[in-house]
Formats: structure tokens, C-alpha cells, sequence
């Protein structure tokens, strides 16, 4: 005879939610910032070939924290729905809010209904058009989402990172001071972060319909100096 | 559409064709057949820096559907893609190649290799092309910039794919066309006279076969002249296009409407 004991609701979305965090605050965190004419997406990430941040389509860019094998997939995702829709559609019917959701939704079940929540946090970035504003959508472990106006901090450290780049960034800068600003944010004041632990992106419009760019070491170098 | 989530055993991996076939977004394997107008005549020929591209500019049903057709599309910034035949399935073929190559790209943060597009259109050819009468032929031409050269893949019609060293040609105005190549190629090419004998073999084609378009002076409207190089996809402007036909128009017009015993 197998004996069920009672677990309060309560109880059930805290256990989970606390798992949840635990699995993200043990990876290291990135942070998302709109600079005058783009916007950029630096995450801390030893390895250079596990990426977190990824191009999704011509204006939107992906990012993730957390579990790789968990936010991979959704990335993938991203990238299969935002062509899928830009196929059956046009280009410009392909929004990253309408990508944000079906993350938030995604997580929102599995944290709730799956067998144990997403280890992660996800961001999709948008740079504005003729059609759409500028705009970075957070995504967290139990599906909550969030519309953030400048910059958007996800990770297990994200609020004293938060508050360390909003000290800096009381006004939008170039890219330069931008990126200078969240490295600083990430690393801390004890801290240096090599050049080479960075993954830095950015979507900025160059003349072509493809707006992601990665930046590689030598780029970002130059730009820190 | 909701979220296209897989688990790893039935995941579509970085093919967009597979994702777009298995989730019904693309129908590709469509029966019967519809009248749809044809494309026809593309050329391509190999030089000493990469490869050049000619085409038409006419899609032809039971009369002229169009006159400003681009047959000749940038797949990606070092491949371009041509089509013959149907022209509905030309399209969705150019499209669905473009989309392609940019998804893996996306989803593998890395580029495919030359051959390896050219293998990867092999079986959507042969699965179109053996479905149903609408059948499409392409030509695949690009920079490798792992061998520094330029290369040209032509298909047959159940999706075979051969490489090319010297020149290709496709679609109804092709056996005019490859006479003159065969009379006037060279494996040492320069730019200029790739260019030359690409338009003089589309000259030929377009004078000799009543569904491919040669150039028409009366609406200022030129084949399509690209090229393929370490540069990248470039496309001629229509105003050295438009000169180059009408020398050779010129001096067809002195001989008699023949070349005149060389090839020009």
C-alpha cells in the first residue's frame, strides 16, 4: 500500500520555484542593454563554443541562462518558429512578442504541469523598425514576463548586477560605454572578467537585412580599451 | 504555430526542410499538375576569380506571363541559385534554399560548405521533380571560401548533382546556348570575356527559342548579368548590361543577323 502525503499548493509552487532558482544561480548571469543605436547581449561564458546568445531572425536575438541543454532547445525553437513564420507570412509579420509569449507559455506549463520546472531564464531582444519599438522581453523559470524599458539582467546574481548597472547606465550611451558598463556590472568590484569568458552580441542595423553580429575577442578588446 | 519543440529522437535538427515538410508548412510533395508559366534560359560559366551568371528575363505560358522575371537569386552572400521550369515551384524552391542555408546557420552558428548546400538540394529536387510534372531545375553557383574557388553544381532531372568545371546550361533556350559556350570557352577566362561569351550564348538562345527572352530595347529591359567571387554576389546594373547587348545586337545587325564567322 503506497501512502500519499499531503502537500499544501503553496508549498508545491515554493519547492518549486526555489529549484528552479537554485538550478539558474549556478551558472553565471548576462546582461541585455539598449545603447543609442542597437542592442547588446554580454553574458559571461567561459566556454566559446556553448553559446548563450544567438541570432533568431533579422531583428531578434536570443539569450539564455541557466541549464544549456534546456535553454538550447528553446533557442532552437525560437530560431524554427521565427523562420516557420517568416515562410508561411512575410519577414515583418515575424514579432518577438509573440515569441515571448509562446516561451512564457512554454514555461509556465512545465513549471506547473512538467515533471520538474526549466532550470532557466530567457530573453528576446528586438530591435525597432518601421513597424515595432525596440524591446527586450524577459522570460522567467515559471513563465512570467516582463517588458524591460532600457536594459534587463537575467542569472542568479541578477539583482545586485541589476542595481551595479543601473548606477552606470542612468542614461542611454553608445555601445562602448554600454558594453564597458555591463562587464563591469557582471565582474563586480573584486572581480575581472577576461575577454575571453565574454560572449558578446549585438543587433545593429549595417545596410543589411540581417542585423545580428557577433563580436569576437579582438572586437571586444578594442572596445573595453 | 505554436512552439516547434522536439524531443531528441524525432527532432528535424538544422534542416528547415525537414522541419517545414514534417510540420506541413511546405507541401513537398504535391500531385497532379496546374499550367504554370515556364522559366528558361540560365548560363553559367566558370572564369579565373569565380563564376558568372547570365538569365532571361521571360516566364512563358501559352504567351509571355512576364518580362522582368529574376531567375538569378543570391541563395546566401557567396551562393547563388538559378531556376528553370515552373515557375511557382522555381520560387518556393529559391525561397526554401535561402531559408535553408540561413536557418542552419542560425541553429549551428556556423555555414554550411558549398558542397554541402549542393547536396542538400539534391533530394528536394528529386522529391518535387518525381511527384509531379512541375518540374524544376536549378544551378547552384558559389565562392568555396575553404578552397578559394568559385564552383557550379547543375542537377538532372531526378535530383543527380554534378559539378561543373567549365560551363552549365539550363532550361529551353540551353542547346543554343551551349553551342556557343562549347565554341567559345576557354579554362583560362578572364572576367571580361566570361562575360562576353555569357552574353553571347544568351544572345543565341534568345534569338533561337521562342520562350526564352533576349534583350528587349523597347522596354529597356536586359538579361540578368551576376557574379560570383571572392566579393561576394554582385549584380551588373542594367545600363553596362544594356551595353553590352546592344553591341552585340549592333554587330549581328552588320552581319546579316549571323555572327559572321567568329564567335561575336
Amino acid at each position: 500500500m503506497t501512502n500519499y502525503f499531503y502537500v499544501s499548493p503553496e508549498q508545491l509552487i515554493k519547492d518549486r520555484a526555489e529549484f528552479a532558482q537554485k538550478g539558474i544561480a549556478r551558472g553565471r548571469s548576462m546582461v541585455a542593454a539598449i545603447y543609442d543605436i542597437g542592442v547588446l547581449l554580454v553574458a559571461e561564458n567561459p566556454s566559446a563554443s556553448l553559446n548563450k546568445i544567438s541570432e533568431v531572425y533579422d531583428r531578434i536575438a536570443f539569450a539564455g541562462v541557466g541549464k544549456y541543454n534546456e535553454f538550447d532547445r528553446l533557442r532552437e525553437a525560437g530560431i524554427r518558429w521565427a523562420d516557420g513564420t517568416g515562410f508561411t507570412y512575410s519577414r515583418e509579420d515575424v514579432d518577438a512578442r509573440a515569441l515571448a509569449n509562446y516561451y512564457a507559455q512554454h514555461l509556465g506549463d512545465m513549471f506547473t504541469e512538467g515533471q520538474k520546472p526549466l532550470e532557466v531564464e530567457i530573453l528576446v531582444a528586438q530591435l525597432g523598425s518601421k513597424f515595432r519599438p525596440t524591446k527586450l522581453y524577459r522570460v522567467a523559470y515559471e513563465g512570467t514576463i516582463s517588458d524591460e524599458a532600457r536594459f534587463a539582467v537575467l542569472g542568479g546574481d541578477a539583482e545586485t548586477i541589476r542595481e551595479r548597472f543601473a548606477a552606470s547606465e542612468e542614461v542611454i550611451h553608445p555601445l562602448k560605454e554600454t558594453l564597458k558598463n555591463a562587464v563591469n556590472a557582471l565582474a563586480g568590484p573584486e572581480r575581472n572578467i577576461p575577454t575571453a569568458d565574454l560572449e558578446v552580441g549585438i543587433l545593429e542595423d549595417r545596410g543589411n537585412r540581417r542585423t545580428f553580429l557577433r563580436l569576437d575577442d579582438a572586437q571586444v578588446s578594442e572596445l573595453l580599451s | 504555430m505554436g512552439l516547434p519543440l522536439f524531443s531528441a529522437h524525432n527532432d528535424p535538427g538544422p534542416s528547415f526542410f525537414h522541419y517545414a515538410e514534417g510540420s506541413g508548412l511546405a507541401n513537398a510533395s504535391a500531385h497532379g499538375s496546374a499550367e504554370s508559366p515556364h522559366a528558361t534560359t540560365v548560363i553559367a560559366v566558370r572564369y579565373n576569380a569565380g563564376v558568372v551568371m547570365v538569365a532571361d528575363r521571360q516566364a512563358t505560358g501559352f504567351y509571355i506571363a512576364s518580362r522582368d522575371v529574376r531567375k538569378i537569386e543570391a541563395a546566401d552572400r557567396f551562393t547563388a541559385i538559378a531556376i528553370s521550369g515552373t515557375a511557382a515551384r522555381g520560387i518556393e524552391f529559391i525561397k526554401m534554399a535561402q531559408l535553408s542555408f540561413e536557418h542552419y546557420e542560425k541553429m549551428t552558428d556556423s555555414s554550411l560548405s558549398l558542397e554541402g548546400k549542393a547536396n542538400y538540394l539534391s533530394p528536394i529536387i528529386q522529391r518535387n521533380n518525381l511527384s509531379t510534372p512541375l518540374i524544376v531545375l536549378p544551378l547552384l553557383a558559389g565562392w568555396d571560401p575553404s578552397h578559394q574557388i568559385g564552383r557550379l553544381f547543375e542537377y538532372d532531372g531526378a535530383g543527380g548533382c554534378y559539378e561543373r568545371f567549365d560551363f552549365a546550361t539550363i532550361g529551353s533556350g540551353s542547346p543554343f546556348a551551349e553551342s556557343a559556350l562549347r565554341l567559345g570557352f576557354r579554362s583560362d577566362l578572364d572576367r571580361e570575356a566570361a562575360l562576353e561569351l555569357g552574353a553571347l550564348a544568351l544572345y543565341e538562345a534568345g534569338d533561337n527559342d521562342p520562350a526564352t527572352g533576349g534583350p528587349d530595347f523597347v522596354r529597356d529591359l536586359f538579361p540578368m548579368m551576376v557574379t560570383i567571387t571572392e566579393a561576394g554576389f554582385q549584380e551588373l546594373a542594367g545600363a553596362e548590361v544594356g551595353a553590352r547587348f546592344r553591341s552585340i545586337n549592333d554587330r549581328r545587325t552588320q552581319s546579316g543577323g549571323v555572327a559572321g564567322g567568329t564567335l561575336r
